[in-house]
């Protein structure tokens, strides 16, 4: 990734009525980079997005666009634009004048005009809905114009606040991989706003994952995904098991009584941690070749998986495969080092 | 089917009570005081020419102000959060739970050469002023009784429009004076219509502010109309006349904001 940083914020601290949504948030983004801000409803990072957007002042803090400060400038001068949660088209104009109402302010010539409108259905693929009221497009097409509309002003950044959230999910999927190429192909920084972790990971460059107004980790989608710094990321990101732990000494952990080799060091000895596995990473064996054994609770079938619960120690453990076992059998698992990840205890 | 009987109740009510007198009018518009077929009283109304042209450019005036006035209120009433709205609403339909000629008799006693405005004036040492008896007093009588029937309308076409699309436009690059004439006033043109039907039209009719308030130098239409019924110049025919113009009058007024109303959106399209 190049270090061409297009927005800075620092230290940005909101408030609304005595609650703090965000809590000295600094953040970088890079130029023409897929930016997704992750996290539960209520983390601030709808706020993020409206501070970038113009549309929410910060508390204190500075937003920093291409190296200047615009934290006083309105929305109508940034070079930003944002394609909404429920798409705020304008149902007064039709799908052309929509696209156009960006173009139509900037006073550009109605030929420029025409062509670029024009060039952006096809982008989008709407091509022959110019004419079209907008109150006959269903939700995917009026999400298609949404994005037209502000990428048809050619800005250096797209702010996107959940914009697939009322597509169904098929849709979803299809545009995830839509907005994925119209983005590689006109090498713009999308900063995308959503709740859904897997279309987090599917799209992004980088994954920002946020929780009550803090970032808890900011990384590739697998660099999230396979070293979650906390139990809380481990736990929005995908299913997993989230077991307490003792870092007995450097590499290796004591997890039910039962001791496991990891690639973890750095902690005290004899530390309380958070040990996280993912339920693919668990190998089921026969019962006394298995580091530990449980017996089997339920078996649900999910398509490529079954979903295994296992009684051991107290914990129930959610196993990921592909091999069917039955319930009330005693099972083995084993898991390698690489699969053990070690981190520190919530205090929550 | 079963639909169309549900509403037979109203549509009696309408054949008796509306079709049934306009027809009257109608006739006796068109007739003299033997029944005889005649144009006299409507070539009669050429006279009256002002006294129309007046009560047109009075409500005209009042509708303009009420629009102003309560276009900004209705806006900034629709971003309140839902419980100061409903008080917002109490304040502003408060008045109309007075007696209508009570409220106008407050303003005459407001506005007379020795009513409690001019006291005040006085006291700062200037005045007095001869406010009432005027086409403005007129006009202000209008805009006080009529305005909340502007908001109103005004305030329910608004609170449907999505405060995102403000945004939308704002993020598009348009700044206060954008989102205003290419958002929000195309938006809420239903309710510009609607809200100018509404004030427009009774201000138009309206007989008891202007004499309350007007006395003789803003002697409107309704006026007239009223002394041909019930005043000295007893004469049926020549106030249904009368009545018949104005509405004809007022129709095509409303068909012209109506027009524009059209002519807006299609141009837009």
């Amino acid at each position: 990734m190049d270090n061409n940083i297009i927005i800075s914020l620092k230290d940005i601290v909101v408030d609304f009525d005595g609650e703090t949504i965000l809590n000295g948030l600094s953040l970088d983004i890079h130029d023409k980079e897929f930016v997704t801000l992750l996290g539960p409803s209520g983390c601030g990072k709808t706020t993020t997005l409206r501070i970038i957007g113009g549309f929410q002042t910060p508390k204190s803090g500075s937003v920093f666009f291409d190296g200047k400060d615009i934290a006083n400038l309105p929305p109508y001068k940034r070079e930003v634009n944002t394609v909404f949660q429920k798409y705020a088209l304008f149902s007064h104009l039709n799908v052309f004048e929509n696209i156009a109402f960006g173009l139509r302010l900037k006073k550009l010539p109605d030929q420029e005009i025409k062509s670029r409108v024009l060039e952006m259905l096809e982008i989008v693929g709407l091509k022959n809905f110019a004419r079209r009221d907008i109150n006959t497009l269903s939700g995917g097409q009026q999400q298609r114009v949404a994005i037209a509309r502000a990428l048809v002003n050619q800005p250096k950044v797209l702010l996107l606040d959940e914009p697939l959230g009322a597509l169904d999910l098929k849709l979803r999927k299809e545009m995830q991989i839509e907005l994925k190429r119209i983005q590689q192909a006109l090498e713009i920084t999308f900063i995308y706003v959503t709740h859904d972790q897997e279309e987090a990971l599917t799209m992004s460059d980088t994954v920002v994952v946020m929780k009550g107004g803090i970032i808890q980790q900011i990384g590739t989608p697998q660099d999230i995904y396979n070293e979650p710094v906390n139990a809380f990321v481990a736990d929005f990101i995908g299913e997993s098991n989230i077991l307490d732990g003792i870092m007995v000494r450097d590499f290796l952990v004591e997890i039910n009584g039962t001791q496991f080799t990891c690639v973890d060091k750095g902690f005290k000895p004899n530390e309380l941690v958070n040990v996280v596995i993912r339920p693919e990473d668990i190998e089921v064996v026969p019962a006394i070749q298995g580091q530990l054994s449980g017996v089997v609770k339920s078996v649900v079938f999910k398509g490529v998986h079954y979903e295994i619960t296992v009684e051991q120690g107290g914990f129930d453990w959610i196993i990921h495969s592909t091999q069917k076992q039955n319930v009330g059998e005693l099972i083995g698992m084993n898991i390698g080092p690489e699969e053990i990840h070690i981190m520190k205890r919530m205090r929550d | 089917m079963k639909t169309k009987y549900i509403s037979a109740p109203y549509l009696l009510w309408m054949a008796i009570f509306i079709f049934a007198p306009l027809c009257l009018v109608v006739y006796f518009a068109f007739t003299d005081k033997r029944g005889n077929f005649t144009f006299e009283n409507m070539s009669a109304l050429s006279t009256y020419a002002p006294v129309f042209l007046r009560s047109i450019i009075l409500a005209g005036v009042a509708t303009v102000v009420c629009l102003v006035m309560a276009y900004p209120v209705s806006y900034f009433m629709s971003r309140m959060k839902a419980n100061r709205q409903k008080v917002m609403m109490m304040v502003i339909m408060l008045p109309m739970w007075m007696n209508f000629l009570l409220r106008t008799y407050a303003w005459m006693s407001l506005l007379e050469r020795n009513g409690l405005i001019n006291k005040f004036f006085g006291m700062l040492g200037i005045g007095p002023f001869d406010m009432i008896n005027t086409n403005g007093a007129v006009i202000l009588g209008m805009v006080y009784n009529y305005l909340p029937f502007m908001i109103l309308p005004l305030y329910s076409t608004m609170v449907k429009i999505d405060h995102s699309l403000v945004e939308a436009a704002q993020d598009l690059g348009g700044n206060l004076y954008h989102v205003l004439t290419k958002v929000l006033l195309p938006l809420s043109l239903p309710g510009i219509t609607t809200g100018i039907t509404m004030v427009f039209v009774p201000s138009c009719s309206t007989f008891v502010i202007s004499r309350m308030l007007g006395g003789d130098s803003a002697f409107m239409i309704g006026d007239l109309i009223d002394l041909q019924f019930l005043g000295n110049s007893y004469n049926p025919h020549l106030g249904s006349a009368m009545s018949l113009v104005l509405m004809v009058l007022v129709l095509l007024c409303m068909s012209v904001t109506n027009g524009f109303a059209d002519d807006d959106s299609e141009g837009l399209l």
